[in-house]
């Protein structure tokens, strides 16, 4: 066996050109595969992980995965806002131990601005109920004074390269990283107060800032366009601090309870409130119909890439069949030195073997460069975190399969040249 | 050596058969030139002869051992053990080194191994020098060497590990006259010296002379004759 191989090796090695280029098409065919089911496993982990401990998400009356994705992932934004009567009168019912207000809509350089209460770094938790952590400086205050404070997210802070008391502008609506369509807060500016560790959660790509500040950048500002200067409304940031300053409206807020027994309780209770149409969702049901709804486009995009690989395969077969006939004189050299049909078949299979197990391998290669390469990237766009971590059970799976059906497949020209040994003897007849 | 009798041969799917020959003895040690013009079935009976070809009805008996008895591994393994092959050209594995190719039959064969004395390297390497190859040659890809070059080397490989039979088809067709008395003389001495029976096939009746024996396979191949067909 160790001396088919060799032959095996060398034989390949020879008509490297051709079989690199399928080499490549089933590492590329893998690497899809593979990176494809990294990013719908960490995808899913992301989502999973990005919200913990709190019970009940309560926004305005929509979808609840759209409700979700807004409040938790920034993702798409809210139909409507809720009346911050409605957040106190959550508050206060007798099940509620906590409420944190999130406001949203701004951003600064792409990245979505989160205006909420020094509450929030106390109750939110991600992952396995894992509460936030400052690697630099403190939360915001909260109050009066500490107006313009701003706490960053790890990812805003590394690749915008801030640090703690660098000078920040916020700029009105989702504008893109470039800043080209952005409307400028220039005249408030924040301090950066605090720096949060990495959460691998959309946290790392936020901004945070007191829901008082929203209000004040917003002072001056009428239907989304600031007052024109020469109207003499602009207000200057000391001064904004003379305004009433708490708000009226939050995008959503995040409710936690004193027992999670009351869940269905409080979720009817923000069902039936008579304020203001609401919608109260748990996290985790409304992933699972997150997951329903993109099911179907998972396997569907999982299914193509399988075909792609089925392709790839079958370019291999291609190429085997059709440098057998010019081979026919190498196999009866085998055979006249004793080798049988069967090493026949097993040369050609160990061939192909080779050429899979070699595509596969730079494949995966591949798939982990991608994931490395393209990591923070989707991190800073999506704030979903692509793990550079060992294979998942799916994935070594995946790959399995596409050896197991590489190897399958060069059993076909095995078999052909088999058959064609068998028939040539000491002589082919071509 | 080898007795063949009441032998018929078709190829697959072929409706007359190419081969039929009543009676062939070839006695052991001998040096025998069979001769007979492009598809009078010679490598036909040369593939019946190694055992890489099961004949229709008949016996071919290698060694007192009827082919056609044996397994399909059996008789590759039987193959593998005692016969060496040259072939009239395109003998040998253009990607393996000249060493690796003299080296193929003991790949197959542990037998013919260990007949090798001092060891298969060793054995390659004194089969190369016996047949005139630079050692500088030794580790050359095959395909980097002279058609002469190159059956020189196949006739090496025939010969590792000492194989009782040694069957040459048309060895010396793609060598200019100078050089097929060269490789024949080599090929008729080192057998000599391996005490391996030669068969030798060519459609060129002058190399007759050199051999032992002569036979002409229109005469013994009944398929072609008239009353057969």
């Amino acid at each position: 066996m160790k001396g088919l191989l060799h032959i095996a090796w060398r034989s390949a090695l020879n008509r490297r050109g051709t079989l690199m280029l399928v080499v490549l098409s089933i590492a590329l065919a893998t690497a899809l595969l593979l990176s494809l089911e990294r990013l719908r496993t960490d995808i899913r982990s992301s989502f999973s992980q990005a919200v913990s401990g709190t019970d009940l998400i309560v926004g305005a009356r929509t979808g609840p995965v759209q409700l979700m994705l807004y409040a938790v992932f920034r993702v798409g934004g809210a139909t409507n806002n809720i009346g911050m009567d409605s957040v106190r009168a959550i508050a206060q019912h007798r099940a509620v131990a906590w409420v944190v207000p999130l406001t949203l809509g701004d951003s600064h350089r792409g990245r979505p601005v989160l205006g909420t209460t020094p509450a929030y770094f106390e109750h939110f938790a991600y992952g396995d109920k894992q509460p936030l952590r400052l690697a630099q400086g403190r939360a915001f205050a909260g109050t009066l004074d500490g107006l313009y404070e701003a706490v960053l997210g790890s990812e805003v802070a590394q690749a915008l390269g801030y640090g703690l008391n660098q000078r920040i502008t916020l700029a009105h609506g989702m504008a893109q990283a470039s800043g080209e369509l952005a409307q400028e807060h220039a005249d408030k500016p924040f301090t950066v107060v605090g720096v949060l560790a990495p959460t691998g959660t959309p946290v790392d790509r936020t901004v945070h800032v007191s829901v008082q500040a929203i209000e004040a950048i917003h002072l001056d500002w009428v239907g989304g366009a600031p007052l024109p200067a020469s109207a003499g409304l602009k207000i200057a940031p000391e001064n904004a601090r003379k305004f009433d300053l708490e708000p009226k409206t939050a995008t959503a807020a995040l409710v936690g309870l004193k027992n999670r027994v009351a869940v269905f309780n409080v979720q009817r209770f923000v069902a039936q409130y008579s304020g203001e149409p609401l919608l109260a969702v748990l996290p985790g049901v409304a992933l699972d119909e997150l997951w329903a709804a993109v099911g179907l486009g998972e396997k569907a995009l999982l299914a193509i890439s399988g075909l792609v690989a089925v392709v790839s395969l079958a370019s291999l077969v291609a190429v085997v069949l059709a440098g057998l006939n010019e081979r026919r004189r190498e196999l009866a050299v085998l055979r006249a030195v004793g080798a049988g049909p069967r090493h026949v078949l097993l040369l050609l299979a160990a061939e192909g073997a080779l050429v899979t197990l070699a595509g596969a391998l730079l494949g995966a290669l591949l798939a982990a460069a991608a994931v490395l390469w393209a990591g923070p990237w989707v991190q800073q766009r999506f704030g979903i975190t692509l793990a550079a971590s060992a294979p998942t059970a799916e994935q070594w799976l995946l790959w399995a399969s596409v050896v197991a059906a590489g190897m399958l497949a060069s059993l076909v020209p095995g078999w052909r040249a088999y058959r064609l040994s068998l028939a040539d003897g000491l002589s082919p007849r071509t | 050596m080898l007795q063949i009798e009441d032998v018929i041969y078709s190829w697959p799917g072929a409706g007359q058969p190419c081969l039929r020959i009543a009676r062939l003895n070839i006695v052991a040690g001998r040096t025998v030139f069979m001769h007979g013009p492009s598809g009078c079935g010679k490598s036909t009976l040369l593939g019946l002869m190694a055992g890489v070809l099961q004949a229709d009805s008949g016996r071919v008996q290698f060694l007192g051992q009827d082919w056609g008895a044996l397994s399909g591994a059996a008789r590759d393994a039987r193959r593998a053990d005692h016969v060496g092959v040259v072939f009239q050209q395109f003998n040998l594995l253009p990607y393996l080194s000249v060493l690796h190719n003299v080296l193929l039959p003991c790949r197959f064969s542990a037998r013919r191994a260990s007949r090798c004395e001092g060891g298969v390297a060793a054995a390659a390497q004194a089969l190369l020098k016996s047949v005139g190859l630079d050692a500088s040659l030794w580790g050359r890809r095959a395909d980097a060497l002279s058609v002469g070059q190159q059956q020189r080397v196949a006739a090496a490989r025939a010969l590792i590990g000492r194989p009782e039979l040694v069957i040459a088809d048309e060895p010396t067709s793609a060598l200019d006259a100078a050089r097929r008395d060269v490789f024949m003389q080599l090929l008729l001495d080192t057998c000599a010296a391996n005490g391996a029976t030669l068969v030798f096939v060519s459609h060129d009746e002058r190399l007759a002379t050199a051999f032992d024996e002569r036979l002409s396979l229109p005469e013994l191949n009944q398929a072609l004759q008239p009353a057969s067909a």
